[in-house]
């Protein structure tokens, strides 16, 4: 979990032993309690009844005249008395009922898994409360009535532990050398089975001093002289607007050892809690200040700003029909020490009614580039550099908008589909319902029905078949290929003049993939939409790209047009990725050749060519500068300073093919 | 073939779902029985002597055993206790020596009214302190939501209702300290029912409804241009109602529980302080009955919520298999099909 960063200056783990401390307190506390109480708690002076505090009697004293303090430390020796009680007592019960449980299966487990589970269900108080009921009042009573009903947690962890451990071949190996069931449910899953049981049981002092309060508060745990907690707020009822120190102390202790309690088990149970992708669409003063933008490696990066987007590298100038201009733009994500960038200094361009693609291995940052335009990144994400759309009428700066100007140009003017359709759609509302809600997002929409209507035209556009019928399915009804058809009919509801598919056809079988391709490639024809596919498959790139951009680390180090790409690829990682695509051309044994090597590096994990390592044709000194992309032609750009030099020369050697 | 099947699986599903509550009812009942197993002192002798008004002779106290039924084996009486108490017939209680089973249905009134409300109370603050917790960013607000829900399920029910007697009622004299009477008494065993459990619902709430909202779907609203408040109510409340649902049952069943504190404080003629009184005088038969009313209650409020999380959740309806079918004949309608196929589970099916 990367959330460490954002806690300002103590550890985790330190926050929850803090936490932990009131009940360390607790039990020092009633451990010490003969020591630490300077009167005798049950001593009476009527004399000195209903005394304010004083330097005598620091919290006053009672209507006897006892002393409050006194009283209040040692009834935390009572609720400690009977909580450690109750605790040896459930824990014991619990953790062997459960290891039996798990450790024989079976018949035997099912019984006592059934009791484990009726016992969980069942409301302690009522418990205990019929239990003392019948039994009468006394400490005694009071421990058996509250173990009655915690014993069961602990049973059910243990049971859980050790029937998770009942396989594994280390048992397996201790009863082949001999060991007996005894041997190993003492030896080998009893401590395992404790050690869950007792974190838990920090979390059920808690629910343990408040239940024996409760009781004595009813009248029906601890009688009274005995100094209990719930009995001292009982016996000081009747003075209770009189006499406020009474009324406050006791209260104040049980609150504090249940409250500390909670917040150990509500640490321990959700763990540290992630901020949620809303909080980045919130209003910025809503939130806390955004994540401060720690210096990223090269110091070259901008943020953005109107003049970042003209300065660009490339040849071509604005106002010529490029819908989309992405220039320097690096992403970077928290990490142990600051940032991390996954992208950077990545430049690409989208005319309209054109198709990029941008190819690239797992990792390569290819779907985090594409879609760190449009503000679709984990709110952690830092997004710097500059991408302007030119949608509709006038030129607009897409990095830093605000979440009110997205909403004015995700879903109008472009249109996503994302990787996973089964996540990307609410698996509880109908397919209709996404749509509709596309479709009144971009103020299509009207009554009901009209809406409806303007859905299953864009179900229909996407060749879906009964388009009425499928609005009315749930995404897990349908298959891979409908639900992306379904993605795209989200997509399209805006009319978008630029459309973002996130590896449209990666999970789907050949022949929908196929489909889906000629699906997308009408699309762009009919009506003109540029698009950006994001494709690991580069028979996907070659039916449908104009253009394609190859990443790999976190750069683009080759792009171009579609001929020129596949035909003269003049980098060598390029080269590779086209060499291990299999073809139907090729002699039968022909074996295809994969590139050596492992991905996964980041931007910034190397000093010089992030490739290099894995390069065929790499020097010394690739690994020492970072290589630019320089233009070997009109759109053709690579990062390879081996190759652009001399391009034609080598594009002209045959690759080598093992076993050929 | 197709309309048979369904009905056997719709209706198989109830069938289990009544047989396994009707189990767990009747192990209740079991653990309510042998209670009197636990008893110490002997009830016919208690009864004998409420009646008497003195301690009782041996003669009176085993005529109250025959007449009590107390000489059978304890499975035959188990057996008799259990017939008459589905008829709502308790027996007489041994404090008072009146019946039990109208006293029951006088005060089971009060009882479920101050659920009711304390319910409505806990859900709606509960909700909105949750979806505040889940929405908004780690900062002040969110902490004092964070903090103050915790301590709202920490504050013991007897204190939480002295501090609000010191505040409301003696300094500021706006409700009557105890009682039942206008909508002013109502005030107090509201608050003391209902805050700790909004405090614990907005913690669940806020953990679900905070997962819900980082699933991808999420993204994919943003990228169609959705607002912040469509997407936690169309996409995140929903998808993190299942967890919440069953925490509302579970709360709803506590809350029933929690009268017998509440009503016990403020003098409420409900079944909790009944049960306490019961409890106090261990008047076996009133315990029982009372402790099998409320602990019925707080089991079937358990198992409507999950049915209720059965319900809102379409992958969970058996009838809505996988299927992979294009073209459909038109009386094969979404929600009325029963495919033999099995569900394939959303996250693992392949696609």
């Amino acid at each position: 979990m990367n959330a460490g960063h954002r806690r300002r200056g103590i550890p985790a783990r330190l926050r929850s032993t803090l936490v932990a401390l009131p009940l360390l307190g607790f039990a020092i506390v009633g451990l010490l309690a003969p020591v630490l109480a300077p009167a005798d708690p049950t001593a009476n002076d009527l004399a000195a009844s209903l005394l304010p505090p004083s330097a005598e009697h620091l919290l006053g004293t009672d209507q006897l005249g006892r002393d409050q303090l006194s009283r209040l430390l040692h009834g935390a020796r009572i609720s400690l008395a009977v909580t450690a009680a109750v605790l040896a007592i459930s824990l014991t019960v619990g953790v062997v009922t459960g290891t039996i449980a798990g450790y024989l299966g079976g018949p035997v487990d099912r019984v006592i898994s059934r009791v484990i589970d009726m016992a969980v269900s069942l409301p302690g108080m009522l418990v205990a409360l019929a239990v003392i009921g019948v039994r009468g009042p006394g400490i005694e009573n009071l421990v058996i009535a509250v173990s009655l009903w915690a014993w069961a947690p602990y049973a059910r962890i243990a049971r859980a532990r050790v029937a998770g451990l009942r396989g594994s071949p280390h048992l397996d190996a201790l009863r082949l050398l001999g060991a007996g069931p005894g041997r190993i449910i003492g030896r080998h899953l009893l401590p395992p089975a404790l050690a869950p049981c007792l974190v838990y049981a920090s979390t059920d002092v808690g629910a343990i001093v408040l239940g024996v309060a409760t009781l004595s508060f009813l009248g029906l745990g601890i009688p009274p002289p005995d100094p209990e907690w719930g009995q001292l707020l009982i016996e000081g009822r009747p003075h209770l607007a009189s006499a406020w120190w009474l009324a406050y102390p006791p209260g104040i202790a049980i609150t504090a050892v249940v409250f500390a309690s909670n917040l150990l088990g509500e640490r321990l149970a959700t763990g540290d809690e992630r901020p949620s992708i809303l909080r980045w669409v919130l209003p910025a003063g809503l939130r806390a200040p955004a994540p401060r933008r720690s210096p990223a490696r090269p110091p070259t990066t901008v943020r953005p700003t109107a003049t970042s987007a003209t300065s660009a590298t490339s040849a071509t100038s604005g106002g010529d029909g490029t819908l989309l201009r992405v220039r320097d733009l690096s992403v970077s994500y928290p990490h142990r020490d600051g940032r991390r960038r996954v992208v950077a200094d990545v430049c690409y361009e989208v005319p309209r009614g054109h198709i990029l693609a941008v190819v690239g291995e797992t990792g390569s940052g290819k779907t985090t580039s594409v879609l760190a335009p449009f503000g679709l990144l984990d709110p952690t994400a830092l997004v710097i550099g500059s991408a302007t759309l030119e949608a509709g009428t006038h030129r607009r700066q897409l990095v830093g908008l605000t979440p009110p100007q997205r909403r004015q140009i995700n879903g109008r003017h472009v249109g996503v589909v994302f990787q996973d359709s089964l996540a990307a759609l609410n698996p509880l509302r109908t397919i209709g319902a996404h749509v509709d809600e596309a479709v009144r997002n971009t103020g299509r929409g009207g009554r009901r029905a009209t809406t409806r209507r303007v859905t299953e035209e864009l179900l229909r556009l996407v060749g879906l078949p009964d388009p009425v019928g499928i609005a009315r399915e749930f995404p897990h009804q349908l298959s891979g290929g409908m639900r992306q058809r379904a993605q795209l009919a989200i997509a399209l509801a805006g009319e978008p003049e630029l459309l973002v598919a996130d590896e449209p056809t990666s999970a789907l079988d050949v022949t929908v993939q196929a489909q889906l391709l000629d699906l997308l490639a009408r699309l762009r024809d009919e009506l003109g939409m540029a698009m950006i596919v994001v494709s690991h498959d580069l028979a996907v790139v070659t039916r449908l790209a104009d253009t394609v951009a190859v990443m790999y680390a976190g750069r683009i180090v080759e792009a171009g047009p579609l001929t020129t790409m596949v035909e003269n690829p003049v980098h060598p990682y390029t080269r590779g990725l086209l060499d291990a695509v299999p073809r139907p051309g090729t002699a039968p044994g022909t074996r295809f050749r994969t590139m050596p090597g492992r991905s996964g590096t980041g931007p910034d994990d190397a000093d010089g060519c992030a490739f290099a390592p894995r390069c065929p044709i790499a020097v010394p000194e690739c690994a020492q500068e970072q290589p630019t992309l320089l233009a070997l032609a009109p759109g053709h750009r690579s990062a390879c300073p081996r190759q652009s030099g001399n391009a034609t020369l080598v594009v002209g050697a045959a690759p080598e093919r093992d076993g050929a | 073939m197709r309309a048979p099947e369904r009905l056997r699986s719709a209706g198989g599903r109830v069938a289990r779902w009544v047989v396994d509550t009707l189990g767990v009812l009747l192990a209740l009942s079991a653990g309510t029985f042998a209670l009197v197993l636990l008893a110490r002192g002997d009830p016919a002798a208690m009864l004998a002597a409420t009646r008497a008004g003195r301690p009782a002779t041996p003669e009176q106290v085993e005529a109250v055993r025959a007449e009590l039924g107390l000489d059978a084996p304890a499975p035959l009486r188990y057996l008799r206790w259990l017939a008459d108490a589905v008829t709502g017939d308790f027996g007489l209680s041994l404090r008072t020596n009146t019946p039990i089973g109208p006293e029951i249905a006088d005060r089971i009134g009060v009882t479920l009214g101050l659920v009711a409300g304390a319910a409505v109370l806990a859900l709606v603050l509960g909700v909105l302190v949750g979806v505040a917790g889940a929405v908004f960013e780690r900062g002040l607000l969110r902490g004092v939501l964070r903090t103050g829900a915790l301590l709202a399920t920490s504050v013991p029910a007897f204190w939480l209702s002295y501090l609000l007697v010191l505040v409301l009622a003696l300094r500021l004299g706006m409700v009557p300290t105890s009682g039942m009477a206008g909508p002013a008494t109502w005030v107090m065993p509201l608050a003391v029912l209902g805050l700790p459990a909004a405090g614990a619902l907005s913690r669940v709430v806020a953990v679900t409804l905070r997962e819900a909202l980082d699933r991808p779907y999420v993204l994919a609203a943003l990228a169609r241009g959705s607002r912040p408040a469509s997407i936690v109510l169309r996409d995140g409340l929903p998808n993190a109602a299942g967890p919440i649902l069953s925490v509302a049952g579970f709360t709803v069943g506590m809350l029933l529980v929690g009268t017998v504190v509440v009503e016990q404080i403020f003098g409420w003629p409900g079944l909790g302080a009944y049960f306490v009184k019961a409890a106090a005088a261990r008047d076996i038969p009133a315990l029982q009955a009372s402790a099998l009313v409320l602990g019925g209650g707080f089991i079937l409020a358990n198992r409507l919520a999950d049915v209720a999380q059965v319900l809102v959740d379409p992958r969970s309806r058996r009838d809505s298999g996988t299927r992979r079918r294009l073209p459909r004949p038109r009386w094969d309608r979404p929600g009325r099909r029963g495919t033999g196929e099995t569900t394939a589970h959303p996250r693992t099916g392949p696609t």
